[in-house]
């Protein structure tokens, strides 16, 4: 029996029921209607280039082989031996033609082919049916700009369409020039003990936190003059489906402030304007959630990542850092930097986001303190479509527009047995 | 090497330790050179070469210690590291109010001899005991290789180098010094 949402979050409003950061049944409903049906960020092409990469990555809580086969073409199945169910790939990635399940043998072939049987005659008296236990395979795996989806709905629609206006913010964090983006070196991977949605709402929508959270990083020197200039501009985009990013004014500075970068910026914003369009020479996106849990960030520092859920309580985050592969490489070096001193784990501004998220989720454990709504009333009233953005567009930079929209959606799709009872 | 040189620079050690468990960042500061570099990587999980479970097409396979070029937790310079000081200093670091309370255990000192007749390379293992707030806590537990380098008759450090045996954190963050 599936909980009913709808009396729990009250978008319209400003809202929202804490017994959606905190209980176990709305838990399992979302891995159902949330996790095993949108699409989900599994790892950027340029991971696995050559035929055989693999990388191993989670969608919800269930393991996930992604790997390019022999004829260039990327697969993602469960990482899943069909036998007893033991993970097959144990680690994070690598290069193979086959993998051998650890626990009786069995082999496949990087295109999921189940390819070897120990004792296949003796045992099975030859009546094992091979091809019809290959790895379980996702439904769609699809990519947009080097950046690989899957989605284990065969009902889900293509990711293109699923992305919808988003598509263009999305160009404006990875395609910005010729060739797109690539990521640096690995990737960071940590637990934080919060429920999913508070990270993925922050990043969708919460330029109102910055100037507190992480004041001290700013004043230390570590966040240049991003939003403590003067007369500072930006909005929150809500571009459908739950999609949300948030932008400055085109004339706001919103890049990291090592030297190297500043000048580089400046020297490709006229190029940018050429190629994404005249929408780009009026705001910069600096923040953004794909609905629901792959976010993105490009001043301070550029990163992308996936916020894994692991129980209402706790969040896997895996954050990479990117450039642009046309950039020079004192730039790439420069953004490296910043991405491993800014955020991340150890990073300062990151290192004390995770502390906040820590207490909204653990302090809803209290059954009074989960009697008492949320306020998500920010900027109510003040957000409507905007035809030139194609998006819903709040009036002042700070507004909990964003959310409202993420959480809007997160109901509807909690609410709908399946794709054809959601419009997009 | 010579027992008292490998003393001194327990000694040395134990200090530090001292002074980050005190919470003197300050003079912790002072013990790093103006070029020192002071980086930190967690571990990767890969198949050993020797290892069965693939059959690999392409490509030379990598150890899991391997980690050079992979995203380091740290790659702080001097002004880095005094910019982070500076940012609890600030009394708005909230990651780190209430403060970590930390127990730095640094064993299994190695010295060997450096690169110039100043320097030494020191291997140790550490294990950073975390406890914060009212139940909060963490172990940090890893290998740190150091180039201490003798100036003016004291050593300072000159290079830091440490390995997270974690693959996935499981702190939540790293608020702490190593
Ligand atoms: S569980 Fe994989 S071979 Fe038996
Ligand atoms: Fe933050």
């Amino acid at each position: 029996m599936a909980t009913d949402v709808s009396r729990l979050v009250d978008a319209e409003n400003g809202r929202i029921s804490r017994r959606i950061f905190i209980e176990q049944e709305i838990y399992e409903q979302e891995l159902e209607r949330i996790f095993a049906r949108c699409w989900l960020f599994l790892c950027h092409e340029c991971q696995i280039p050559r035929p055989g990469d693999f990388f191993t990555t989670y969608m919800g809580e269930d393991p996930v082989l992604v790997v390019r086969d022999g004829n260039g073409q990327v697969g993602a199945f469960l990482n899943v031996c069909r036998h007893r169910g033991n993970r097959l790939c144990r680690a994070e990635a690598g290069n193979a033609a086959s993998f051998t399940c650890a626990y009786h043998g069995w082999t496949y072939r990087n295109d999921g082919r189940l390819v070897g049987v120990p004792f296949i005659k003796e045992a099975y008296h030859n009546a094992l049916e091979r091809e019809r236990w290959g790895l379980i395979p996702v439904a769609q795996v699809e990519s947009y700009k080097g950046l690989v989806f899957a989605t284990f709905d065969a009902e889900a629609p293509p990711l293109r369409e699923y992305l919808g206006e988003m598509a263009w913010y999305l160009d404006a964090f990875f395609d910005r020039r010729e060739g797109g983006i690539e990521v640096v070196g690995g990737l960071h991977k940590w637990i934080m003990p919060c429920n999913w949605k508070l990270p993925a709402e922050n990043f969708a929508g919460d330029g109102y936190h910055v100037t507190w959270s992480h004041v001290s990083a700013i004043r230390a020197g570590f966040g240049g003059d991003f939003r403590v200039g003067a007369d500072p501009t930006g909005v929150a985009l809500s571009p459908g489906n739950g999609h949300c990013v948030m932008t400055v004014g085109a004339n706001m500075n919103a890049d990291p402030p090592a030297p190297e970068i500043q000048a580089y910026e400046e020297k490709i914003f006229p190029e940018i304007v050429q190629r994404l369009g005249p929408r780009a020479g009026t705001l910069k996106p600096v923040a953004g959630t794909v609905f629901p849990n792959f976010s993105m960030l490009k001043p301070t520092s550029r990163t992308f990542r996936v916020w894994h859920p692991r129980g209402p309580e706790k969040t896997e985050v895996w954050a990479w850092v990117y450039v642009d592969k046309a950039a020079p490489p004192e730039v790439k070096e420069a953004n490296r930097l910043a991405g491993v001193r800014v955020f991340g784990p150890a990073g300062v501004f990151e290192q004390d986001d995770m502390d906040n998220w820590q207490a909204c989720t653990q302090t809803g454990r209290g059954v009074v303190a989960r009697r008492h709504p949320l306020n998500y009333e920010m900027g109510l009233g003040h957000d409507r479509w905007n035809d030139d953005l194609k998006a819903v567009a709040s009036d002042y930079r700070f507004s909990e527009s964003n959310h409202r929209q993420f959480y809007q959606r997160w109901a509807q799709l909690m609410a709908a047995e399946k794709w054809s009872e959601l419009k997009s | 090497m010579a027992d008292d040189l490998l003393r001194d620079v327990e000694q040395f050690f134990y200090r530090e330790a001292r002074l980050l468990d005190e919470r003197r960042f300050h003079e912790w500061l002072e013990l790093f050179t103006d070029d020192v570099r002071y980086w930190m990587a967690g571990r990767r999980t890969r198949y050993p070469q020797s290892s069965k479970a693939i059959t690999v097409l392409a490509g030379t396979r990598r150890d899991d210690g391997d980690i050079e070029d992979e995203l380091p937790l740290l790659d702080e310079t001097k002004t880095t590291l005094i910019g982070r000081v500076a940012r609890i200093d600030t009394g708005m670091a909230w990651g780190e109010d209430p403060p970590s309370r930390t127990r730095h255990i640094i064993t299994n000192v190695e010295v060997e001899p450096g690169a110039t007749a100043s320097e030494l390379t020191v291997y140790s293992n550490f294990l950073v005991y975390r406890t914060r707030a009212e139940t909060e806590q963490d172990l940090y537990v890893g290998a740190r290789q150091d180039v201490l380098r003798s100036v003016d008759g004291a050593w300072k450090i000159a290079g830091r180098k440490l390995i997270l045996d974690q693959n996935v954190l499981l702190p939540k963050n790293v608020s702490v010094f190593f």
